[in-house]
Formats: C-alpha cells, sequence, structure tokens
C-alpha cells in the first residue's frame, strides 16, 4: 500500500507542475485566445492528473473522485470554448504574429450564403 | 485640509474602539450556557447528525424565517422595479457546444442541489446552499437557450407555495407540539437516517425550494430588465 | 505539526484575500473588481473550510463566487453606457 500511495503523491505533484505551466503560460502567451488555450489545456490535465493522483492515496473515496474528474471533463473545455466565442464576438484582437483565422472566415462564408439566398 | 484632519481623527477613534474591543480578549476554553445546551442537548432533542442544522432550523428557526422572507422581499423589489416594458430581448443565439453540455450538465446541477438540501440533517448543507446550486443550473439553461424563457408563473407558484409550507409547519408545531417549527411534530426516528430528525428535511426541503426559485426569479428579471439607453 | 501547517496555509490564504479585495476596490475596470471580489469569496470559503465550518463554506462558494458574480455582470451588462 504504501507503494500505491508514493505513486499518487508523485502523479499528484505531476498534476500541480501542469497546473503550475498553465498559470505561466497565462503571462506569457501574447493574446486572449492563446492565453485560454494555455490556462484550459493545462489545467484540465493538472487537475486530471491530481484526481487520479487522489484516488491512489486514498482509494476508498473513487467514486467522489471520478465523479469530479466526469465534471472537470465536460465543463472545462465547454466553459473555454464559450470563453472565446465570446471574445471573438466582442471583437477582442488577434496577436501580430496570428496567420489564420478559421472562424472569420466561416462567419463571413454563412453570411455571404445568407444573402445570396436572399437575393 | 480640514477634512483630511477629519478622517484622521475617525480613523483614530475607530482605531481605539476596535482595539479596547480586542485588547482584553482571551480564548474561550469552555462554551457559554446556551451553546453547551445546544451541543449536549441538541443531538437527542431534534435528531439531526448534523448540529448547525439542528440550530438553525429548530432552535433559530425564526431567524431562518426571517432570511427567507428578506431574500423575498429583494427579489419583489427587483421584480417591480426591473418589471419588463419592451417586449423581448434579443440575445446573440449561443453555440451548438454549449447547448448540448448544459443538456448534460443541468440533471446533475440539480440532482446535486437536491442531494444537499434533503440530506441537510446528516451532512453539511441545507436548504440555502443547495436552493443557490438549484438556481445555478436555471442561469446555466438561460446562458445555454437564452431566447427561451423559463415559464415565471411556474416560479411564483413555486416559491409562494413553499413559502407557505413552511409557515404553515411552523404554526402546527405551536398547536401540535411544543412550539414553533418544533421538530418532534413528527417521530424523530433513528439518527443518520435520511427520513428521520423529525420535520427538518421538511422545512428544508421547502427552503431549498424557496431559495431556489427567488434566486432564479432574480435572474430572470435581470435578463428582461430595460437597457439603460441615456447615451 | 499540522495544526502549524494550518496556521501557515491560513497566513497566505488571507494575506491573498487582502491583495484581491485591495484588487476589487482600486481597480479602474469594473468587470475585473468584479471577478476580483469573486475570488475573494473563493478564497474566504477554502478559509472557512479550514476553520472547521463546511455549511458556511457551501453557502459561500456558492453564492458569493457563484450566484452573486453572474448577478453583478447581468447589473453591469445592463447600465454599461455604448461606446460604440
Amino acid at each position: 500500500m504504501e507503494t500505491l500511495q508514493t505513486i499518487g503523491a508523485f502523479v499528484v505533484l505531476a498534476g500541480s507542475i501542469f497546473i503550475f505551466l498553465g498559470a505561466l503560460g497565462l503571462v506569457r502567451m501574447p493574446d486572449v485566445y492563446n492565453r485560454i488555450q494555455a490556462g484550459t489545456k493545462a489545467s484540465t490535465l493538472g487537475t486530471l492528473l491530481t484526481l487520479v493522483g487522489l484516488i491512489m492515496i486514498m482509494p476508498a473515496w473513487w467514486n467522489k473522485f471520478l465523479l469530479l474528474a466526469i465534471f472537470v471533463i465536460i465543463t472545462n473545455p465547454v466553459s473555454s470554448h464559450v470563453l472565446a466565442r465570446a471574445s471573438h464576438a466582442a471583437k477582442i484582437r488577434l496577436s501580430k504574429k496570428t496567420v489564420t483565422d478559421h472562424y472569420e472566415t466561416y462567419k463571413k462564408e454563412k453570411e455571404e450564403k445568407a444573402h445570396g439566398v436572399k437575393s | 485640509m480640514i477634512k483630511k484632519l477629519l478622517l484622521f481623527v475617525l480613523l483614530a477613534g475607530a482605531g481605539v474602539m476596535f482595539w479596547t474591543g480586542i485588547s482584553d480578549y482571551e480564548v474561550k476554553q469552555d462554551l457559554n450556557p446556551i451553546a453547551s445546551y445546544y451541543a449536549d442537548q441538541g443531538l437527542e432533542e431534534t435528531g439531526a447528525a448534523n448540529l448547525v442544522t439542528a440550530v438553525v432550523v429548530r432552535y433559530r428557526g425564526l431567524d431562518t424565517l426571517g432570511e427567507v422572507v428578506i431574500l423575498f422581499l429583494t427579489a419583489s423589489i427587483l421584480g417591480f422595479f426591473l418589471i419588463k416594458r419592451d417586449g423581448k430581448n434579443d440575445f446573440r443565439e449561443s453555440s451548438e457546444i454549449l447547448k448540448t453540455a448544459s443538456r448534460l450538465l443541468e440533471p446533475i446541477i440539480i440532482l446535486a442541489g437536491v442531494y444537499v438540501f434533503v440530506n441537510g440533517h446528516l451532512t453539511p448543507g441545507g436548504g440555502f446552499q443547495g436552493g443557490a446550486i438549484l438556481a445555478s443550473a436555471l442561469i446555466l439553461a438561460y446562458l445555454a437557450n437564452p431566447n427561451d424563457s423559463i415559464s415565471k408563473t411556474l416560479l411564483k407558484i413555486t416559491e409562494s407555495f413553499s413559502g407557505l409550507s413552511f409557515v404553515i409547519i411552523g404554526v402546527l408545531g405551536i398547536i401540535l407540539a411544543g412550539g414553533f417549527l418544533d421538530s418532534t411534530l413528527l417521530p424523530a426516528g433513528s439518527i443518520g437516517n435520511l427520513i428521520s430528525a423529525g420535520v427538518i428535511p421538511i422545512i428544508y426541503l421547502f427552503v431549498g425550494l424557496k431559495v431556489g426559485s427567488e434566486l432564479a426569479g432574480i435572474v430572470t428579471n435581470l435578463k428582461y430588465a430595460p437597457k439603460n439607453e441615456s447615451e | 505539526m499540522e495544526s502549524n501547517l494550518n496556521i501557515i496555509i491560513a497566513i497566505v490564504l488571507g494575506v491573498i484575500i487582502l491583495i484581491f479585495a485591495a484588487l476589487a476596490i482600486y481597480h479602474k475596470k469594473l468587470s475585473v473588481a468584479i471577478i476580483a471580489a469573486g475570488a475573494v469569496s473563493l478564497l474566504a470559503s477554502i478559509m472557512y473550510l479550514l476553520l472547521a465550518a463546511p455549511d458556511v463554506a457551501m453557502t459561500e462558494a456558492a453564492i458569493g463566487s457563484g450566484l452573486s458574480v453572474i448577478i453583478f455582470f447581468y447589473a453591469l451588462n445592463k447600465i454599461r453606457k455604448h461606446h460604440d
């Protein structure tokens, strides 16, 4: 049992390292969309790793941690998607290094299609 | 200059007041009489495993009623001032991902809220917390489908019915048992079961429904409030 | 040992709460101030949990950092003047 708990502690440590990298990304990234990307991906993985480690440390509570993990898996990507969409709708500028913006072209194509149908 | 001096005098006065309050503060080792009475007798008298719930519902039930009334007043004042005048607001349609995820999440959140206030006499939690979680599920529904509206009359009926039931149970306690909101109206049952602790679970059910519908009503009123168009 | 650790965590939390509270008061952007106020509530709920009051912690987390932030944002959206 002792070894399982040690492994669990290391997994929790790995998870917290991922969360720290996500926080670093929030500071380092150039614009909103990249920040959302860094924050969401790293923090989702970090939280999941932490929960897995906690299951190893405390196997009796696995069902609660599993429920938490499912909740995080559903909510975290959806909330980041909504944030990114809202900031795109609020016309927050992209960084200067951006190469392509597929959502903008998609919106334009949709608009043109709608106009084409009307006229 | 004189304003700053006045401010300084005011701050110094407040500092002296606080200092006299905390300078001779000692951590008390033993509870005061009423708290020790609650701690000793509460478990047997109410049958609730969670002592905080026993105090909130049984011994301080009147205060809980007051809190609920304050919340009701807030909700009704908001409804009075933010009444919908200008037809239906148009909101930007939300994305497919959010709609699907909210359809998946709403039952889970509502279940969590109901769990919190139904188990209020056993585990930490209770009517207010569960009601807030319920209201957050309704807010998620608003955010996901901004152009659909949840029936306001349903919210109103839920709120009025649960408030009325709360008071009726309290008055029944005066008539049939020891006093207002006496939980010995129903048999206490064995500690730790879901159906135990007399009327405490029922009261918490109504408090939870009332708080949830009130908070959801506040957000509904805010959503359809007319925008400030002063510029 | 354990109580010492608890006290250290509580002190760190208290300092962070003070920083966020100052941010909520002094920041010029109202939306940042609202988010800072929500963060104060979230950290305060952890503080209540450390002080062995899980009921209060649940209330603070649900109402303080969840609902009141949403209600503040709704109100801000209603009263904000249009810049465009």
